[in-house]
């Protein structure tokens, strides 16, 4: 079993997996950008979905509809097989880099420290000194200008030669793991959000009312009052909602929440999402017995007309009564400015039985009913979510910066030196340093010989080094 | 202060639209020379003729760098004026752009002294001014999912700079295509035009982490999720990974080159794709 073991292994240390899993991942990404997404509730109705992919036919038609029904793609990033793309490519990752692991370990550590003739002789850039001292003498005074560029030093001591290996920064070299494990990390951050956090992104509370919030918690919120505000130029300035949490029915926090500063109970979070208008109504039947008495949200629209809509059922009447407003900032034949149509439907068949149009403030009689347009009001849109995954998702996107700096700007150099004592008694000193051929490298290495040929000097000012650097 | 921004902006224009000039001249001018003094067979005249070909390079850098600083100013009176950074609408993000790719580009130059470099990219900045001065350019004030001082200057900020580096790019790989159909003496060698193409990407990936960080922090504030698949996160989520298939084609295939000149063609089509992104997506980023 372990051949298996080390085949699945090899499996996925294929940069071409990683590849087409990407490219699989971004075609899907793309799909899901492109085409309507089906909302989470309507998704879970079998026949509310239904109902929903007979409409968007319309759009894209009845085969491509299929089709995209079938991959699911109108719920792309909700399927099991976008998280298994996700999954896979998560596995490839952490083994193409556990892959890489011994490679990179051995860079970062000190290498071997003495090299040969030939290896400072070839080296891209290098470089020679020759001194009037002894070789342990040079490489004493080579140290410390290897010291003053700020590389670590270590050095081998033999006979008539010191060897020299100096290097910065290594660990640039996890740069590649820190931001590798940040995607992981990412991603199973999403995941941490998807499995147990919670959200309801259209969570509507009508001025003056008591909503609970659900989601397993025995939390809910009244709104005291909504307020949105513009500027004299007409663009909005400022959309807030002053609301209370109760947990239990018990107050346990009050506050105001605004755009880009949402209020926060218990991890729970709730953000200013959205705002409408409300109709209140009053329906009494004719012995004057109250059946509704509220606000009713107007925060759908029509499809024809776009107007403003909303709607409330009378349980013992087997009623559903849908509530139009006028659409704004025009003369609205149909819903004049002042009143709210209503249509009442039969709940059990949907049969339409009438519609007409109330004006504020004054009874009708409809249908046997009494009812009441008795003001207009007020509702916000919350969007209410707790995510665990959050912070894991942040903790990631920090180290994904400091990898990508780590990679980037610090990069590791690495440098050997060899101080060898000739036959005339002077001591021939060598610097090599092996790197990329690109500017950024050879500005690297001109530092590091100005500083050693800089310590030289000092101490033997009339020795003119031989420079001999040929970084082509 | 309003005034003050609308002045240093069409400064700026002018100053940039000269420089540019200049630059043609410096880049251009040579072989023209070359070509007439060959025709004439005067040396005299063409040796004073290509030290003015220096002097119009001089001049140029000159005229392109005070373009910046009036770019500068402009944003800055712009940003008192406003009481908020000018990054709320389209002309005030194009003025952006060009400032950070200007910014960038003389970074470059006067690491490179390719001036070459400058004929493609700062076209791009000067175009950006232009497009800007077509839009209206009165100070709106902030809606509310735009009223977060701090990340909206930051997030803003932090986009112009990367889209700026993946300008740079484009430009040497654009160079870098001529050169390799036929080699020009006037143009920076191939191997210093991959290595700018690389800075620029060492430069923008970074920073366009950064972007797509601080705007999911933004989201995650303002909406209450991180990520929602707008149009704008995902465009630059796809611009980012090309550039990081840039640099693991780099890494771990040992692309050198053309391909990689085509790889950055693709990014920066993709960068242009994400900053235009809302006109044709709509979506949550939708302030234009
Ligand atoms: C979107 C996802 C990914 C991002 C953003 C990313 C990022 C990076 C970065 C920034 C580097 C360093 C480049 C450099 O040193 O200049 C790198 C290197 C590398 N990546 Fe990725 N990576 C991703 C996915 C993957 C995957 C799925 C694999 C596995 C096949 C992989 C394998 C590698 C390898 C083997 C290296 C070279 C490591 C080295 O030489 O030190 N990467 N990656």
């Amino acid at each position: 079993e372990f051949r298996i073991v080390g085949r699945v292994w090899h499996f996925f240390t294929s940069v071409r997996l990683a590849l087409i899993l990407i490219f699989a991942i971004t075609a899907a990404v793309f799909a899901g950008t492109m085409i309507d997404h089906v909302p989470p509730s309507v998704r879970s109705d079998p026949a509310a979905y239904s109902q929903w992919l007979s409409r968007v036919e319309g759009t894209y038609g009845v085969f491509p509809t299929k089709v995209f029904d079938f991959l699911e793609l109108f719920n792309v990033f909700r399927t099991l097989w976008f998280r298994a793309l996700l999954g896979l490519l998560t596995v490839n990752i952490i083994v193409c880099t556990l892959n890489r692991w011994k490679g990179i370990w051995r860079t970062a550590f000190p290498p071997r420290i003495r090299m040969t003739d030939a290896f400072f002789q070839h080296a891209r850039f290098n470089a020679r000194y020759v001194l009037n001292e002894p070789a342990e003498a040079a490489a004493v005074t080579v140290r410390k200008g290897l010291k003053h560029a700020r590389y670590r030093v270590s050095t081998e001591a033999g006979e008539g030669s010191v060897a020299l290996y100096a290097d910065r920064n290594r660990f640039s070299r996890f740069g590649t793991f820190v931001s590798h494990l940040a995607l992981v990390l990412i991603l199973a951050g999403t995941v941490v959000g998807g499995m147990w956090g919670l959200s309801d992104p259209e969570f509507i509370v009508p001025e003056g009312m008591t909503r609970d919030v659900g989601l397993g918690t025995d939390l809910s919120v009244q709104l005291e009052h909504f307020t949105d505000e513009y500027y004299t130029e007409g663009p909005p300035k400022d959309f807030r909602s002053d609301i209370v949490i109760l947990k239990g029915g018990e107050e346990v926090k009050r506050g105001t929440v605004r755009v880009n500063s949402p209020m926060t109970y218990d991890g729970m979070k709730f953000h200013q999402s959205f705002f409408g208008q409300t109709a209140v109504m009053a329906v009494k039947t004719k012995e004057g017995t109250s059946l509704y008495d509220g606000p009713v949200p107007l925060a759908w629209q029509t499809r024809e007309g776009n107007r403003p809509v909303g709607n409330f059922t009378l349980g013992s009447e087997n009623l559903e009564v849908w509530v139009i407003g006028p659409k704004s900032g025009e003369n609205d034949p149909l819903v004049p400015a002042g009143e709210m149509r209503i249509e009442i439907y039969e709940s059990s068949s949907g049969a339409l039985r009438t519609a007409t149009n109330l004006s504020q403030g004054t009874e009708h009689d409809v249908s046997g009913l009494n009812f009441t347009f008795v003001r207009e009001g007020r509702f916000t849109g919350l969007s209410v979510v707790k995510d665990p995954g959050v912070k894991i998702v942040w903790v990631a996107s920090a180290l994904m910066i400091i990898g990508l700096v780590m990679l980037f700007y610090m990069p590791h150099r690495r440098l050997w030196a060899s101080c060898k004592e000739m036959p005339d008694g002077k001591t021939e000193v060598r610097l090599a340093m092996t790197g990329q051929r690109d500017s950024q490298v050879i500005a690297e290495f001109e530092r590091v010989r100005q500083r050693v040929g800089k310590e030289l000097r000092g101490r033997h000012a009339k020795d003119e080094p031989e420079q001999g650097g040929n970084h082509v | 202060m309003f005034e003050v921004s609308q002045y240093t902006f069409v400064a700026a224009m002018v100053a940039l639209g000269v420089g540019l000039a200049l630059y043609v001249i410096n880049v251009f001018g040579p072989r023209g020379v070359r070509a007439l003094s060959f025709n004439t067979g005067g040396t005299q005249e063409s040796d004073s003729f290509s030290s003015a070909m220096k002097t119009a390079g001089r001049y140029g850098t000159i005229l392109s760098v005070n373009a910046f600083g009036f770019l500068t100013a402009s944003l800055i009176a712009r940003w008192i004026a406003a009481g908020h950074g000018p990054f709320s609408n389209m002309h005030e993000f194009s003025v952006a752009f060009a400032w950070g790719t200007m910014g960038i580009y003389l970074y470059f130059e006067q690491q490179y002294h390719a001036r070459s470099l400058g004929l493609l990219v700062l076209p791009i900045a000067l175009g950006m001014l232009i497009y800007a001065s077509t839009l209206p350019d009165d100070m709106q004030p902030l809606v509310p999912a735009l009223q977060h001082e701090f990340l909206l200057s930051v997030h803003v900020a932090v986009a112009i700079g990367a889209y700026g580096a993946f300008a740079v790019g484009f430009g040497s790989s654009i160079l870098f295509l001529v050169q390799q159909k036929k080699s020009m003496s006037w143009l920076p060698e191939r191997t210093t035009l991959d290595e700018i193409g690389y800075r620029s990407v060492m430069i923008g990936f970074p920073l366009m982490a950064l972007v797509i960080i601080l705007g999911a922090v933004w989201a995650e504030i303002a909406w209450g999720r991180y990520w929602s698949w707008d149009p704008k996160e995902t465009a630059s989520l796809v611009t980012w990974l090309i550039y990081g298939g840039y640099l693991h084609a780099r890494v771990i295939r040992g692309w050198r080159g053309e391909r990689c000149a085509y790889l950055l063609l693709l990014g920066f089509a993709a960068t242009m794709f994400t900053y235009f992104g809302n006109y044709f997506l709509g979506g949550l980023h939708s302030y234009g």
